[in-house]
């Protein structure tokens, strides 16, 4: 009698849980049960137990966590290039990027976006996650105008957007961390998880660098970032010709045997990409506007760079 | 019996939904709630990381909140949905939540992660990070730079 008791029990916490769908909802369930001694104490924290611990395991990075594991991505690339300063140009960069960034589909990171120049001939652009974007020199020289400056950011804030550099953490990686925290050890601050959870953002953060600086993200992400940065040109009234114009440039570099940089790596197929962008555009019939004024103060705040 | 149970399953749905008046947290290290739906819309009041608001109202991704007494607008994307909470039917489980909320505050990815990851790796250059991360637009300029640019002002994605 006691163990149909049990099942009758178990069976109606599994359609709770079906029905809710949250740790709640076993709780409740397992409290009514063992209220009603359906279910023993033991079993009750067992259940509880559980519950918790699936609805953990499958919880995302917050906001939070993302951006100081960004912090550690720019502060390991900033290791690896010198950082360009030059004041007004920054600025520059910052205004076009800021502004643009609220338009995006995420106007909100728990830091915010901010942009910085890399010293190096590269051609490259790096969006750590959380919305600190860095683009090297190299290919801030090869923008003409604030419309293509402004197409390299919008693809960016498309990946952060996106949140593809989390994407690259190791799923197993990630899961350990989130055991880590949701275990009984982790509760009580132990030096011992402490150091292992260190160990474990160490490794997401190499996950992450070495997406950025190596392997690249995949095609899909790529052509995601473009579609976004193609609709947030276009909402906020920069030509979005910009962007296939952009790839154009790079596409007859990278055909012209121009260079190993990074930007080749991590940004491939620009002929491809190219032909994407002008369909989008044709196909929405977008046309650009006014672009005398945003000309004089591009020219101005490049004129300068090295 | 089994009426006992399907009562009970009709209790739960019911107080689920009463349950269900939507809540959100901040997660941004500071919100803004403007006067508008609009991001440079007049500031009503600053909200740290973590506070909880009230939602009173939705429309697109604005949203009408309260906190403290004070009202306005807010963008989506500085905020997460927190699911329903029941806690409020079971004194005990509210109690729990509580403590584990507590136990589990600041785990994770957290400024003591990162000062430990720091102290490990020393060619890290955070300085810079700090640098770069000091670059904030103020909004007055940004809306002028957007204005002269002939570009629009917008709520946020549609």
């Amino acid at each position: 009698m006691k163990k149909s008791f049990s099942l009758y029990g178990a069976g109606l916490l599994l359609l709770f849980l079906f029905v809710f769908g949250c740790a709640e909802a076993v709780h409740l369930g397992t409290t009514i049960g063992a209220g009603t001694g359906k279910i023993s104490k033991e079993e009750k924290e067992r259940l509880d137990r559980l519950a918790v611990q699936t609805e953990r395991a499958s919880r995302p990075m917050t906001a939070q966590e993302e951006h100081y594991l960004g912090r550690a991505v720019a502060a390991s690339i900033l290791g690896q290039y010198r950082l360009y300063r030059e004041e007004r140009l920054t600025r520059y960069l910052n205004e076009v990027g800021q502004s643009l960034a609220l338009a995006s589909d995420r106007p909100f990171t728990f830091g915010g976006y901010r942009f910085a120049i890399l010293d190096s001939e590269e051609v490259n652009a790096l969006s750590c996650p959380g919305g600190t974007i860095l683009l090297t020199r190299g290919m801030l020289r090869r923008a003409q105008n604030e419309e293509e400056l402004a197409a390299i950011l919008a693809h960016e804030i498309g990946h952060v957007s996106n949140r593809d550099g989390l994407k690259a953490i190791q799923q197993a990686r990630w899961m350990e961390v989130v055991t880590l925290l949701g275990s009984e050890a982790a509760r009580k601050t132990g030096g011992a998880e402490m150091a292992k959870l260190v160990s474990l953002f160490e490794g997401s953060v190499q996950d992450v660098v070495k997406t950025l600086l190596v392997n690249g993200y995949s095609r899909e992400q790529e052509s995601n970032a473009d579609r976004s940065a193609l609709a947030l040109l276009q909402r906020f009234g920069y030509d979005p010709n910009g962007l296939p114009d952009f790839l154009r440039k790079m596409g007859r570099e990278q055909t012209g045997g121009g260079g190993k940089a990074g930007m080749f790596t991590t940004h491939p197929g620009m002929g491809e990409r190219e032909s994407e962008a002008r369909s989008v555009i044709a196909g929405n019939r977008w046309v650009s506007g006014n672009h005398a004024e945003r000309d004089r103060r591009f020219q101005q705040a490049l004129q300068s760079i090295r | 019996m089994k009426s006992k149970i399907l009562l009970v399953l009709l209790g739960l749905f019911l107080a689920a939904s009463i349950a269900w008046a939507a809540s959100y947290q901040v997660i941004t290290q500071e919100a803004v709630i403007r006067k508008d739906k609009r991001f440079f819309a007049p500031l009503i009041v600053r909200v740290p990381y973590g506070e909880l608001l009230e939602e009173r109202e939705r429309q697109g991704d604005w949203l009408r909140v309260s906190f403290k007494g004070a009202e306005g607008w807010l963008h989506i994307s500085a905020v997460q949905e927190q699911k329903f909470s029941l806690s409020s039917l079971s004194g005990e489980r509210a109690q729990e939540t509580t403590k584990e909320e507590v136990a589990l505050a600041g785990k994770g990815f957290t400024p003591e992660v990162e000062k430990a990851f720091r102290d490990k790796n020393a060619n890290m250059r955070y300085d810079l990070v700090n640098q770069v991360q000091s670059q904030k637009i103020n909004e007055s300029r940004l809306q002028e730079f957007i204005r002269i640019g002939k570009l629009r002002e917008s709520g946020g994605a549609p």
